[in-house]
């Protein structure tokens, strides 16, 4: 009696504490350290022009991201529910798309396919020389925005304007337009709110996109700002400034998630789960459902495929200039980048990732144990707020706590992975706990299982696909990661992330692109195959005893 | 139009199909309400009978076939007017009530759509839930009403639309008596006024049998038999129907007379005589449906008592008899010991159609026997 009271006690302290070590403790190290050496130099940081300007560009930057997402992602997600769109289920997928490409290659491959001697230049003579600058990282930033806040929007149409609601304003008299203002988008406020608030705070602490993009161009973010003061500043003044932009960027986050969650917390609980098949209305097939496919095609096109497909044509021509035909194509590019230096590199990215991945899956399973406990509560909140916790304050953080000591190794590394994707893991688990009905595990409690044949028989299962898209999505993240990476690598031990951006940064176009399209293929293939596998966990079991299939039959 | 467009029924369905996700959900179907009338779909889950419904309402459109509005044909599988242009009213299952509005408004809502301004309409509303006896809540919303009240501010919503056709879709608690006593009413004056109709969808026998004017029994998206209550209650076409629309016992009797329009069947050597059944020639072997009240004790024919269950008002025995097991329902407390031998004679039956091969389901549910 006493041990199974005492176990999850244990547990609580043990997860506690590495939370405590992992975030709380560094994150007050750094406003502690700011607090401290910057007090003499402060005035002279706050009255440097370049930090003015970067956070205006940021704050700027983000509202304008948000601006243009969310009403897309909004638009996408409600187009997309007619069923007269051909190839709906397709389309569904290929929303989601841009995320699977890393942030940096998206950007790149952008740079490659529209700017001066880029794709477009080269093959139609048109190019959009500002896609370095402010245009670029923005339209940029929205396209690998958009998948996110679709899906916000399409899981709160799913959970929260069931069908029936939309057709019984229909059948009231409204017409579409007046279903979609006064039932439909007023169900959907709590989503969109949510969407907003994250698109915002991705933005504010999006690293890879205005460093490729805007740097070049002299558009400077707080991130980047951040990552030139740490990386290239040599002086006492930038290191000053590096940490008080990175506890700025942890305020600024702060100021727009605790009133949205206080919000919105309690109004994006849901229960009910809906099909998100669901159409309200089925009419029969039109213009506007081919109208709606053509849009997202053409979106799809010129924002993702477009770009890929110059940076692999980058890729496979041996310089600048070359006219991307068959003729000139060539391996070299991948030959120069298949290197000791860089294999190494790509091991380190894979042991990284892998082990990241498996210790955000137990740390995240165990929170999603923990929180149903009233004691574990607070803790889950806790884990969720390092969702939005920039990734640059986290490196800083981490790097001021443990850097006399770990300073330049991996394990500084897999430390800031653990920290900053904990709620990736946390979140798909808890969510399939929350699905598993309570009397399953009591029903198997009462046909004769201990709790541990209970788990293991009843709860492993539906909870399978969860545990394993927990695991993925903190794999795929973990690999292409390069804003924490960035600041905490030392020598001889950079992740294949850092080695593009690097390769970026020194001007190396076909390498860049070559490292680029291999960054993409570790991630994807991975990703599809897991991919694969939850998708044919999480279908409905075929009936497969013949005796058993024809009893079905006869039903 | 072509000129032999149907009679102005409130609704005609022609031939209407309606497949989707692979699956044909309506078959085939034809039917009509006339005006002031009450159509009852009854049919288990899965009997397509929400879909027909929804292909009414112009939620989901035909596959072939066309639905019919008030003379006017509002769907085919090219061309489907939207819900909001057909003169439809409807109640749904878990009925559907916005959770950001107060009761008032979402039966407000309706009669804003059809022009009326914000005030004349509340005042509206206002009326209509204090018919329903509910005004004290109108300014709740839907997560503070409970579900006797949640159907009622549906029901309201559906009158507030002042439609021709209402269409109940499976509201998943019987209508209460009072509701449903007003309801009833209102479509009473709705009939003399304007004819409005009603379609309603469940799957329970007894709300289809007394609500409705007329019954349609839906089964695998066909329309198995068309009726009064009456009709389909004592004279189901086959043993599916019996036993879908009330307690159903079948005894096995063979044809000793076929004349045209009745014929004789020996029960056990007894001869009763029942109306015709299709197709039946002397010597073959018919099932007769007995209900429970169609049999009593006393009598001619031989058999055991299995089963008694004391009911209240009345006791339900149920006899093995050599030609099946008959259920016999007789006033008062039980009037046999179970295992005693008992007689009992047949004051009614009906002869069914032989069990057809679409309805596979019916014969595994004959060899459960009804307690």
């Amino acid at each position: 009696m006493r041990s199974a009271r005492l176990a999850p006690r244990a547990g609580l302290l043990a997860v506690g504490a590495v939370i405590a070590l992992l975030v709380v403790l560094p994150i007050f190290r750094l406003a502690y350290v700011v607090w401290t050496e910057g007090s003499a130099s402060l005035d002279e940081v706050i009255g440097r022009p370049s930090l003015g300007d970067s956070i205006v560009n940021t704050v700027l930057l983000s509202v304008a991201v948000t601006v243009v997402a969310v009403p897309v992602g909004t638009l996408v997600a409600l187009g997309l529910r007619r069923a007269d769109v051909p190839g709906r289920r397709w389309w569904r997928f290929a929303m989601l798309l841009p995320v699977l490409v890393p942030q940096y290659v998206l950007g790149y491959s952008w740079t490659q396919a529209y700017a001066r001697a880029g794709f477009t230049d080269t093959v139609l003579g048109v190019p959009w020389p500002s896609v370095h600058g402010p245009w670029g990282v923005w339209a940029v930033l929205v396209v690998n925005t958009v998948p996110l806040t679709y899906l916000l929007a399409a899981v709160g149409l799913a959970t929260r304007a069931e069908p029936n609601l939309d057709r019984a304003a229909r059948a009231s008299g409204a017409r579409p337009g007046s279903v979609l203002r006064n039932v439909t988008l007023p169900l959907l406020r709590p989503s969109i709110a949510a969407a907003s608030v994250l698109s915002f705070v991705l933005t504010l602490e999006s690293f890879a996109i205005p460093q490729v993009m805007g740097t070049p161009a002299g558009f400077t973010t707080v991130t980047t700002t951040i990552y030139r003061d740490l990386s290239l500043g040599s002086d006492p003044i930038s290191f000053v400034e590096a940490l008080a932009l990175a506890l700025l960027l942890v305020v600024l986050t702060v100021i727009v998630v605790v009133p949205a969650d206080l919000w919105l917390g309690p109004r994006l609980r849901v229960t009910r789960v809906a099909a998100p098949e669901g159409a309200p209305i089925v009419t029969p097939p039109g213009a506007t459902g081919r109208w709606i496919a053509t849009g997202l095609g053409g979106y799809l096109l010129l924002g993702v495929v477009l770009p890929m497909v110059a940076l692999v044509s980058a890729a496979i021509t041996p310089a600048v200039g070359v006219s991307p035909t068959p003729s000139n194509w060539t391996l070299d590019n991948f030959r120069f980048v298949l290197n000791a230096r860089n294999v190494e590199a790509l091991g380190r990215s894979a042991v990284l990732a892998v082990t990241a991945a498996a210790l955000l899956t137990v740390l995240g399973g165990a929170v999603a144990v923990l929180e149903r406990q009233r004691s574990g509560r607070a803790m889950a909140s806790l884990v969720t707020v390092t969702l939005v916790l920039p990734g640059s304050t986290l490196a800083v953080a981490l790097l001021m706590t443990y850097g006399r000591w770990l300073g330049g190794t991996l394990t500084l590394i897999l430390l800031a992975y653990l920290a900053k994707l904990w709620a990736f893991a946390h979140r798909p688990i808890s969510g399939a706990l929350d699905r598993l009905p309570a009397g399953e595990l009591q029903a198997a409690r009462a046909s004769g299982a201990n709790s541990l044949t209970a788990v293991r028989t009843v709860a492993l299962r539906p909870l399978a696909p969860a545990l394993l898209g927990a695991w993925l999505v903190c794999f795929v993240t973990a690999l292409h990661e390069v804003t924490m990476s960035s600041l905490l690598y030392g020598p001889d031990g950079e992740t294949l992330a850092v080695v593009v951006l690097n390769s970026g940064e020194l001007g190396r176009i076909g390498a860049t692109a070559a490292l680029s399209v291999l960054l993409t293929l570790v991630m994807l293939v991975p990703a599809v195959l897991l991919w694969m596998l939850i998708r044919w966990l999480g279908s409905p079991r075929r009936l497969s005893d013949p005796r058993v299939r024809s009893l079905a039959h006869a039903r | 139009m072509p000129a032999d467009a149907p009679s102005p029924d409130v609704v005609a369905v022609r031939d209407l199909t309606v497949a989707y996700d692979g699956a044909i959900a309506v078959d085939g179907v034809s039917l009509r309400v006339r005006r002031g009338e009450m159509l009852a779909l009854l049919g288990p889950s899965g009997s397509g009978k929400s879909t027909l419904l929804h292909t009414v309402a112009g939620f989901r459109p035909p596959t072939t076939g066309e639905v019919w509005l008030n003379g006017r044909r509002v769907a085919t599988s090219r061309q489907a007017e939207p819900p909001e242009r057909r003169d439809v009213a409807v109640v749904f299952q878990s009925y559907a009530l916005w959770p950001h509005l107060s009761a008032l408004d979402t039966v407000a809502y309706p009669i804003r759509r059809s022009g009326s301004g914000r005030r004349a309409a509340r005042e509206e509303a206002l009326e209509i839930l204090d018919r329903l006896r509910i005004a004290h809540l109108a300014n709740r919303r839907p997560a503070e009403l409970s579900g006797g009240e949640q159907q009622r501010v549906g029901l309201a919503r559906a009158l507030a639309r002042r439609a021709s056709l209402y269409l109940f879709d499976e509201p998943t608690a019987h209508l209460d008596t009072h509701v449903r006593g007003v309801f009833l009413d209102e479509l009473v004056v709705r009939r003399e006024v304007s004819g409005a109709g009603g379609l309603y969808a469940t799957h329970d026998a007894e709300e289809a049998l007394g609500l409705a004017d007329r019954v349609a029994l839906l089964n695998a998206g066909r329309l198995v038999q068309l009726g009064t209550p009456q009709q389909v209650y004592a004279e189901p076409v086959d043993v599916w129907a019996a036993r879908l629309t009330g307690p159903a016992s079948v005894v096995n009797g063979v044809v000793v007379d076929a004349r045209s329009d009745r014929c004789s069947v020996a029960v056990q050597g007894h001869v009763v005589t029942v109306g015709r059944p299709p197709a039946a020639r002397v010597g073959d072997t018919v099932p007769l449906l007995v209900r429970p009240g169609w049999a009593q004790f006393g009598g001619s024919l031989r058999g055991r008592l299995r089963v008694v269950r004391f009911r209240g008002p009345h006791s339900d025995h149920l006899v093995e008899t050599p030609t099946g097991e008959v259920l016999i329902r007789e006033p008062g407390p039980p009037r046999h010991a179970v295992g005693a031998a008992v007689t009992w004679t047949l004051t009614r039956s009906w002869p069914l159609e032989a069990v057809r091969q679409q309805h596979r389901v019916a014969r595994q549910s004959l060899a459960k026997q009804p307690t």
